[in-house]
């Protein structure tokens, strides 16, 4: 049955590819043919975006048991909820890579340069900086319930100046107006018809893509975990003193 | 806040000042950065009319790296001289971060202040709104010390802490940066109020309130770890 889905999935996709080739230029854009990697391009903020906030939820998860708003003591339960937070930071990266790079393509298409400065461009790039610093303090401690902790506190820290540099810094007046990133094209009606529908197509696509990473992920670090607990069980069979009576023995006989 | 908690937060920001007026390593690190910064600037534009943008992002980057190499320490001194522990017993860890971050005000303030001012000097660029530029000074100065305080606690305890703490904290003070130039830049001259002047103090001081308002509980949230 998995595989069915799994082939049915390859095949949708290639599908959307090819839809993606071939659906009507729109005449919104600057150089409409080459604008189609606008259909690629706009799923990935999207998912960036609600894969970071779930990680900062998780991350509050790593701290607080909402069942009676108590603080979370169990490590083992803290160290899967920091696995979960991980996966979707480490998946969000990913899109908001993917992100940067098709923004750059169509940047170079519509506006002529690789990088023009753009606020929307700058704020985002602001934003792929503020996360690879989350990875930096993984790396930096190699106790897991620090890197556990800190990791978990420095996700929610950065949430606010990454949501305001993405959804309220490029449209302040005066940024707005700098801006040539398209802004608010699907709610203008600006996208719509055959164009809409391969947008919606390819996220939904992206969407079940995330959820087989995501759950992949957790399972390998849920199998990494328990390797580690068995031996650190182990390793504290091998400590302990021997059970059972030591008899004295009299060196005189 | 009752009288334990002012007591608690005072003491520790006592025990700040103390620390620093015996060995004076943090602001006269901070200071000396800024009039180097400061003097680099203005040689590098030597003869040369800058415009108020230019000068107020210049100014900023100066404060962003006076504020990143120097506000981290207070936590991470705590490690390296082994006393974080005996604060862990001592103190409630909202109090522990307000002191810590009090301190790293008023150090963010003195230290921005004399800075602007030699900047101010060595530049001869006219301040026609005053105002919006003290404004734009000091809830820079809030919203910094606030942010930089807690990545010095998130890093504090790591095996690079001082480089982390770098290298967590510029990130996160980019917003802030682009607030700040964006406010500083109107009181220079180059912008008017209603074009960005008004909405970046708004800005600074939400980013101020955010940091300042969250960060006793993540810090509080990691404190025994």
């Amino acid at each position: 049955m998995k595989t069915i889905l799994k082939a049915l999935f390859a095949l949708v996709m290639g599908v959307a590819t090819v839809w993606s080739f071939k659906v009507p230029d729109i005449a919104y854009f600057q150089a409409p043919g080459f604008a189609r990697i606008f259909l690629w391009h706009f799923p990935c903020p999207m998912l960036f975006t609600f894969l970071v906030i779930t990680s900062a939820w998780f991350s509050i998860r790593v701290f607080f048991n909402p069942a009676g708003l108590k603080p979370e003591t169990d490590a083992i339960a803290r160290a899967e909820w920091d696995l979960r937070s991980v996966a979707c930071m480490e998946l969000s990266y990913l899109f908001a890579l993917l992100t940067m790079a098709t923004g750059i393509l169509f940047s170079k298409v519509q506006w002529g340069d690789w990088w023009s400065w753009d606020p929307r461009q700058t704020s985002f790039l602001m934003v792929l900086l503020i996360y690879a610093a989350y990875f930096a303090v993984r790396l930096g401690y190699s106790d897991p319930s620090k890197r556990t902790a800190f990791s978990a506190a420095y996700s929610l820290l950065a949430l606010l100046p990454a949501l305001f540099l993405e959804f309220i810094f490029p449209y302040l007046p005066p940024i707005k107006l700098m801006s040539l990133h398209p802004t608010g094209s699907i709610l203008q009606g600006k996208i719509k018809g055959e164009y809409a529908y391969c947008m919606i197509l390819i996220l939904i696509l992206f969407v079940i893509m995330s959820i087989y990473l995501y759950k992949i992920r957790v399972r390998t670090g849920l199998i990494e975990l328990e390797l580690e607990n068995n031996d650190a069980k182990l390793d504290a069979g091998r400590d302990s003193a021997p059970t059972g009576v030591v008899r004295p023995v009299s060196l005189s006989e | 806040m009752n009288s334990s908690w002012r007591a608690e937060i005072l003491a520790i920001f006592r025990k700040e000042w103390r620390t620093e007026v015996r060995s004076l390593s943090g602001l006269l690190t901070a200071l000396l950065f800024s009039v180097v910064t400061v003097y680099a600037i203005s040689f590098a534009a030597l003869n040369t009319k800058l415009q108020g943008t230019v000068i107020a992002g210049m100014l900023w980057v100066a404060l962003l790296f006076s504020a990143a190499s120097s506000l981290t320490r207070t936590f991470l001194a705590e490690e390296e001289n082994g006393t974080a522990d005996l604060l862990r017993l001592v103190a409630r860890p909202h109090a522990v971060f307000w002191g810590k971050a009090l301190f790293n005000i008023v150090q963010c303030v003195v230290t921005s202040s004399l800075l602007s001012i030699l900047y101010l000097g060595f530049t001869s660029a006219p301040v026609p709104i005053p105002w919006l530029f003290g404004v734009s000074l000091i809830t820079g100065c809030l919203s910094l010390a606030g942010a930089v305080t807690l990545c010095g606690a998130i890093a504090a305890q790591a095996t690079n802490r001082s480089m982390l703490a770098a290298a967590i904290s510029v990130p996160l003070l980019l917003p802030l940066v682009a607030l700040g130039v964006s406010g500083m830049r109107v009181s220079l001259g180059d912008g008017s109020l209603s074009s960005g002047g008004f909405a970046s103090v708004i800005g600074l001081i939400g980013y101020a309130v955010a940091t300042l308002a969250t960060g006793p509980y993540i810090y509080a949230a990691v404190w025994k770890t």
